[in-house]
């Protein structure tokens, strides 16, 4: 739901809880209900609210302990520790614990790394980003354009990879995008390309036949890793759309676009919650830098409002 | 929590007919129908501020025999989701065509402006199918000359519709472009000088997509609006954003300058979000102005007049 009233309103529970002059287990409890409270209005994960509130418990009590015994000497350090325990554990929130180890393609061996997502997300132009991403660090990429139904799809693909010099392969005559992606895959395999990305048209649970396709195309190129590209700005639909794509197309990681817009990425924490699966790149403009890795860290300090955030992260 | 909110309505199920409605019974009332609108994708701020409409004109009044708090703050809500859904202006823009044909030589010019990849160039060709369908002559101005590949997207979609109108046998179109890189207002200009030279119906003019934060790209509206002067300009939002659809929706409409606002709003991707159609309710409500069309899948035929009764019931359900 709305991000920017949910970092508002923990801010404002840390903050009541920090103004006050004792901190005790009650002034806690009341600080932890209200931002479970919160994050449970915003459709984040039940089970989830319930691990961050034992969490913070747990690792506050010690000090908590200590404090009331020496009665308050310790006020604004345990204020120091309240705010960043609940900082961090925000971050584990968005960071997800997918039970696999995180996929990193490696050079020689031909990696394939598929796209999938709704509707304009910004899967094409992510794509062009990943491979220049990875051909800057040394790994031979390819893009394979297998999505056949936008008007002007390949042409997109192609004008986006000859800018930044990466080889592609595509079909404007070609209607079957399982076999375009099978036959792309196959020539850069041939050819030993370390890293083959393959772009798919944008698709949405209602329409069962493009899921379908999905899965065949899955099935077509066999890919390493699955990425689904969401759009930062996207509301409640989030969490039924990213989860029907996790049980079509198992995706291992999200790639969370337009974050230089003003959305704060309000339905990524329910995506992430949703489908227990990490966001590895954010898209933060249209041109192919505009790419970084994504940091939980940077993406709670935006949530909660907080530009310096070294006032938390040092002690 | 989680309970209370997947039962929005469940709780004062008891007939209380004709009873005077209490501030305490309203509020509970008020804050279920507040939930069960944000569930829909109706941003807090619009929620808040239609409860309080609801909480304004029922406090103190009385329930209709043999219903309940419940059901009267539904009744008050789903008419002031209709309220906020009508226009206060017509809008037969067939008719609109119509009649500027008419009267001048200059083709009726309609734009579509909106953030990225919201679908303004999809739509816009379904709005050139639909006028075709009506046996205009149509041009189609490639006028995003930033994003890769977007001329030819318009390229393919006019080879289409060409292909379509032969074999229906009504319409005329053609694409006006000229590549990439230029002043997106100047082509604009040209396209329309190159449509009434050619006595086209209307021109349809197709934008590069922007973020409604970025100021230079939001301040070039300006130059375009006052150059091309549009007729009709459309700002393409989608049913999948959420709250920033509020200030999507009142960054373009303010970026035109003081004199001129957006006409209407085409509400795309209807077709992904079930019952979620909260962000129309957003865009409306932030600007008074109305959703002309919705958006309801990829094709050329996937393209409505909004119904403000499929709306609302769904907004309700
Ligand atoms: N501002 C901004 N725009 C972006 C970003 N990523 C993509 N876009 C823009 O979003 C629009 C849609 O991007 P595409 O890459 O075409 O999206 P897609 O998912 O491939 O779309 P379909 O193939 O039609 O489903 C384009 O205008 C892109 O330039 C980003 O991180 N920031
Ligand atoms: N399901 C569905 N998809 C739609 C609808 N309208 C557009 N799309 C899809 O949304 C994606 C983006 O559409 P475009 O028309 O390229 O969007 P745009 O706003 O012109 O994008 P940019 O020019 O890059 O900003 C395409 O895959 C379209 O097929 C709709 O009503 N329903
Ligand atoms: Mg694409
Ligand atoms: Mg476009």
């Amino acid at each position: 739901m709305v991000l920017a009233d949910l970092g508002r309103r923990i801010n404002a529970a840390v903050n009541s809880l920090t103004s006050q002059s004792v901190v005790d287990q009650t002034a806690l409890d009341a600080m932890l209900k209200e931002i479970c409270t919160a994050l449970l209005e915003s459709d984040v994960n039940v089970r989830l609210v319930g691990q961050l509130r034992n969490s913070i418990r747990a690792k506050v009590a010690s000090a908590l302990n200590k404090e009331e015994k020496e009665s308050g000497s310790n006020a604004n350090a345990i204020k120091r520790l309240v705010q960043k325990t609940v900082f961090d554990e925000l971050c584990e929130l968005v960071e997800a614990h997918p039970t696999d180890e995180q996929f990193k393609p490696k050079k020689g061996r031909s990696n394939v790394i598929m796209f999938v997502g709704l509707q304009g997300a910004g899967k094409t132009t992510s794509c062009t980003k990943l491979a220049v991403y990875y051909q800057r660090r040394g790994l031979r990429v390819g893009l394979v354009c297998a999505d056949t139904f936008r008007a002007g799809a390949f042409d997109q693909l192609k004008q986006n990879a000859t800018k930044a010099k990466i080889p592609y392969y595509g079909s404007y005559t070609e209607p079957d995008p399982v076999k375009v992606s099978r036959d792309g895959v196959e020539k850069f395999k041939k050819e030993k390309f370390d890293l083959i990305i393959v772009d798919t048209s944008g698709r949405h649970r209602q329409e069962q036949e493009l899921f379908a396709e999905m899965v065949q195309i899955g099935e077509a190129v066999k890919p390493d890793q699955t990425l689904m590209v969401l759009d930062a700005s996207i509301g409640q639909a989030a969490e039924q759309q990213s989860k029907a794509f996790k049980e079509a197309s198992n995706f291992g990681a999200i790639v969370l676009t337009k974050m230089d817009g003003h959305a704060k990425g309000g339905g990524a924490i329910s995506a992430v919650a949703a489908t227990n699966t990490p966001i590895a790149f954010i898209g933060t403009g249209e041109h192919v830098h505009d790419f970084e890795t994504f940091s939980p860290k940077q993406f709670v300090s935006k949530l909660l409002g907080i530009g310096d955030i070294q006032g938390l992260m040092e002690h | 929590v989680a309970s209370a909110a997947s039962s929005s309505f469940g709780f004062l199920r008891n007939f209380l007919g004709g009873k005077t409605i209490s501030p305490e019974d309203l509020q509970k009332a008020l804050a279920a129908m507040e939930n069960h609108l944000m569930k829909k994708n109706v941003a807090k701020e619009v929620a808040e501020h239609l409860c309080s409409t609801v909480d304004k004109s029922l406090v103190g009044s009385k329930t209709q025999n043999w219903t309940t708090v419940e059901a009267t703050v539904r009744t008050a809500m789903t008419d002031a989701l209709r309220r906020i859904l009508t226009p206060n202006t017509s809008l037969d823009l067939l008719h609109e065509v119509q009649a500027a044909r008419k009267s001048r030589q200059r083709p009726y010019v309609i734009s579509v402006v909106g953030v990225n990849g919201v679908g303004k160039s999809t739509n816009l060709s379904k709005i050139g199918f639909w006028l075709l369908q009506n046996k205009y002559k149509v041009l189609i101005a490639a006028c995003d000359t930033f994003r890769s590949g977007a001329v030819e997207q318009l390229k393919v979609h006019v080879r289409r519709l060409q292909e379509l109108t032969q074999r229906l046998g009504t319409g005329e179109v053609q694409i006006f472009d000229e590549g990439y890189g230029k002043d997106a207002a100047v082509i604009a200009q040209r396209a329309i000088e190159y449509g009434q030279r050619n006595e086209f119906d209307v021109v349809l003019i197709d934008t590069a997509g922007r973020r409604h934060n970025d100021d230079r790209l939001m301040s070039s509206l300006e130059k375009f609006g006052q150059l091309a002067n549009p007729d009709k300009i459309i700002m393409v939002g989608e049913a999948l954003v959420g709250t920033d659809s509020v200030q999507q929706a009142r960054n373009f409409n303010a970026a035109f300058g003081a004199n001129r606002n957006l006409d209407f709003f085409l509400i795309s991707k209807c077709d992904t979000v079930g019952d979620m159609i909260g962000s129309m309710v957003n865009m409306t409500y932030s600007t008074g102005i109305p959703v002309l069309f919705v958006g309801v899948g990829q094709n050329y035929t996937d393209l409505r007049t909004l119904s403000i009764d499929w709306a609302v019931n769904l907004l309700m359900s």
